[in-house]
């Protein structure tokens, strides 16, 4: 079937698509199995990612590896500290015309791509970072008092290096709450080295093929983010992903429950300083109904909410001093809830 | 498009229908689960309470009983309490099917999807894709039983009470046929030993005796130091008492009798006027074989002895002599539980155990300080091998001892026959001292 054919795309085509585009991204990253599908999970939610990983773990890479592989337009910033927020966005300028006139115009900065790549976007001040948020979230930029929109399909992906803190911006928790799912790069393995070694250092690199052909790419994959939001998601679903991410607050986490059973877990009141927004909330629930296509389903299930629950809540929940003094992550309080949360539905 | 949303409606009544059939036998699972398990519960309960009926004591009945009603209770409570929670709506139902049947959330969506979103695009394609899933969503397949797997205790129970009823009337049957009935004693006044009554002991025995013989008694009682009408002080005593009648009525409800055990006459008769022990001049040890009888009785015997009144034929009290009226127990029912936590009891006990001389074990007096010209006494004739026995007993007028025994309970007599080599609970008899040995003990006494 060709790929033009995915006007309307069915439970089917979104899955031999969503495969398609990962054995593509694959041919050149080795390893990273659930980055990768938690990085398509994230571009057909009509959201962004975040990508933590240490330096040489594959995450430029990985980008420029998924713009091939949708045949979308690409750009990549590198952030630093005297990064300013006209870099990104674009600013005005004076332009000389043939007639000797000279007038201002907006010139575009990199954020006017489909598939952005924000590179340590740590290391950008605050005021750069957040002249992201409002691309991210309303697909439109301002400059001079003037809206330009951004096309769609539109995907941001942060990377963040955990190590050299020194010097770096830790991102707002307004910034984090924008990124609908956090990605970990984490070192490969024995026999994946020996893979990335073998497919690097030989005399061709190994080429990504489009999946989508060059005009009707963004389309297609509007086309399938509208099927991800026809997925249908049952009350009882939609209400545990609430109480789940109710169970992250520490102020509600002893009241989310049905009757008696209360939820108090002992682990978010004590490491927990904020909980999840609603944000949070949605992000579960999107995330879930890519998994869920990709299931064959056209409903979600607690088991798709449970899968992606730490890469959607676990950057949106902000840790304590005791936290940090016991070495306690943020993914494993979102483990301890899924069990509370499943314990008082049980 | 129109024939294919009738389509789509038929496909989905063909799902709720299914989910529907599971919710009903889930729900009869549940009501069978309540009703068979607080049956297995009354049922076990009932069958113990019951032969706890006839083979406890009343006090022991009575803890059971409440045990077995604690249980109980608890018991049904639970069993209702999980069937109220195991009992199905279609979610709930369409859940247990999601999970059994690995459907992953396909029937809850479809239950629970409100009629709005069932505009969706993908609302045909998920009916579609369950109706696909109908083989692992068939009643029988999420819940293989019809039959709440709580019959067997329901089973269990009826069986174990089946097995314990009969055999709770057997024993207690049997139990009858070898116990004594009761009947008359005769007793003369002087051979009564009063000593106050067991903590919690049932009257079991009524005294009768003539006008003049009664009044010796309570004369006898006041000196011993039982005022006449003393009921127990002890509040413990008393609620035992209590808790016993109650007990005895439960027993006697649940039993289906009402038969109240026959209780044992005392006819008291005065022998004459008691000797004085602590008259001076008057010799202890001679008072033996007095006291060979003190504090005993024989049962009365044509060739009994002394010249006791014969039983009055027209007492409505008067029950025919048993055969095995020996009852060694017999003591304790005399008892009317009215002298019990008695204060000067245990001074009376005190003054006995002091003087020495009110013992009537049987045997000569070897107190202390004795007079040493008066220390050896002639030897005590014995009735060693004599046929029929003596036994203590304590008795009270029927006035006190009486009251209330219109619900007597007569604990369960032992039958103790005596083999023919058994020698009854009497002194051993002393022999003669040598006249030298006993001027030599003299001398040492005189020193």
């Amino acid at each position: 079937m060709s790929e033009a054919a995915l006007e309307i795309p069915t439970v089917a085509d979104f899955a031999r698509t969503f495969r398609r585009i990962q054995a593509e991204i694959h041919k050149v990253i080795v390893g990273h199995e659930q980055a990768v599908e938690e990085l398509l999970i994230a571009l057909f939610s009509s959201g962004h990612v975040l990508i933590e990983g240490v330096p040489g773990t594959g995450k430029t890479t990985l980008v420029k590896s998924l713009g091939l592989a949708l045949n979308l337009s690409f750009n990549r910033i590198q952030f630093t500290v005297d990064l300013m927020p006209a870099d990104i966005t674009g600013t005005r300028v004076i332009l000389s015309g043939d007639d000797g006139r000279r007038e201002f115009a907006f010139q575009r900065g990199p954020v006017f791509c489909h598939i952005l790549l924000g590179d340590e976007i740590n290391r950008a001040t605050p005021k750069t970072q957040s002249a992201l948020l409002e691309a991210m979230a309303e697909l439109q930029v301002t400059v001079s008092g003037t809206t330009y929109p951004l096309q769609p399909p539109f995907f941001v992906m942060a990377t963040l290096n955990p190590i050299e803190m020194e010097g770096t911006y830790p991102l707002p928790e307004a910034q984090l709450d924008r990124f609908l799912l956090k990605v970990r790069l984490h070192y490969p393995n024995e026999n994946e080295l020996v893979k990335i070694i073998s497919s690097t250092t030989g005399p061709e690199d190994a080429g990504v093929t489009p999946v989508f052909e060059p005009g009707a790419a963004a389309s297609q994959v509007e086309a399938l983010k509208r099927l991800v939001r026809s997925v249908i998601a049952a009350p009882a679903i939609e209400a545990y992903a609430a109480r789940l991410v109710r169970a992250t607050q520490p102020a509600n986490s002893k009241f989310v429950a049905d009757g008696a059973q209360s939820i108090h877990d002992e682990m978010v009141n004590r490491y927990v300083a904020f909980g999840s927004s609603p944000r949070g909330a949605q992000a579960l629930v999107l995330a879930s109904k890519v998994r869920a296509l990709l299931d064959g389903r056209a409903n979600i299930a607690r088991e798709d909410i449970e899968q992606v629950a730490v890469s959607a809540l676990a950057h949106r929940i902000m840790l304590n001093y005791a936290a940090h003094s016991d070495g306690i992550e943020a993914a494993q309080v979102i483990e301890r809830v899924i069990k509370s949360v499943r314990g008082a539905r049980d | 498009m129109r024939r294919s949303f009738r389509g789509t409606d038929e496909k989905l009544g063909l799902i709720l229908g299914q989910v529907t059939g599971l919710r009903r036998r889930l729900n009869s699972l549940a009501l069978q689960h309540g009703l068979l398990g607080a049956f297995a519960i009354v049922i076990g309960i009932g069958a113990l309470v019951y032969a706890g009926a006839f083979l406890l004591t009343p006090l022991w009945f009575l803890a059971a009983a409440s045990l077995g009603a604690l249980f109980l209770i608890a018991g049904v409570t639970s069993f209702g309490r999980t069937a109220w929670r195991r009992r199905a709506n279609l979610v709930k139902a369409a859940e247990l099917a999601d999970e059994r049947g690995g459907l992953r959330g396909r029937l809850v969506t479809i239950v629970q999807t409100p009629l709005a979103t069932r505009r969706s695009p993908l609302w045909s394609y998920l009916v579609e894709d369950t109706l696909g899933h109908r083989a692992e969503f068939i009643p029988s397949a999420i819940e293989s039983h019809r039959i709440s797997r709580v019959i067997f205790p329901f089973l269990g129970s009826l069986a174990f009470a089946l097995a314990v009823v009969p055999l709770a009337n057997v024993v207690h049957h049997k139990t009858a046929a070898i116990a004594p009935a009761a009947g008359d004693i005769t007793v003369d006044l002087n051979d009564l030993q009063l000593r106050p009554a067991e903590p919690g002991d049932e009257p079991g025995a009524e005294v009768q005796a003539d006008p003049s013989t009664m009044r010796q008694l309570e004369a006898k009682l006041a000196r011993e130091g039982f005022a006449p009408g003393q009921g127990s002080a002890s509040g413990v005593s008393n609620m035992l008492n209590q808790a016993r009648k109650f007990a005895d009525r439960m027993q006697q409800k649940v039993r289906g009798a009402s038969v109240q055990p026959p209780l044992l006459t005392l006819h008291l008769a005065d022998a004459g006027p008691q000797p004085n022990p602590v008259e001076p001049g008057s010799e202890p040890w001679r008072h033996g074989s007095n006291e060979d009888s003190a504090g005993q009785f024989q049962r009365d015997e044509p060739a009994g002895n002394g010249p006791l009144p014969p039983p009055d034929p027209t007492s409505p009290n008067l029950a025919p002599e048993p055969a095995g009226g020996e009852n060694p127990t017999a003591s304790n029912d005399l008892n009317s539980g009215q002298n019990q936590g008695n204060p000067t009891s245990d001074q009376h006990s005190a003054d006995e155990s002091a003087s020495g001389q009110r013992s009537t074990g049987g045997g000569a007096m070897h107190g202390i300080g004795a007079d040493p010209d008066s220390l050896f006494g002639a030897p005590t004739p014995t009735k060693l091998g004599a046929e029929g026995f003596e036994i203590s007993i304590d008795a009270r007028p029927m006035e006190d001892g009486a009251k209330g025994a219109g619900h007597a309970y007569s604990p369960p007599r032992v039958h103790a026959p005596l083999s023919a080599r058994q020698q009854p609970d009497e002194p051993i008899a002393r022999g003669d001292i040598p006249p030298d040995d006993r001027d030599t003990i003299k001398r040492v006494f005189d020193r």
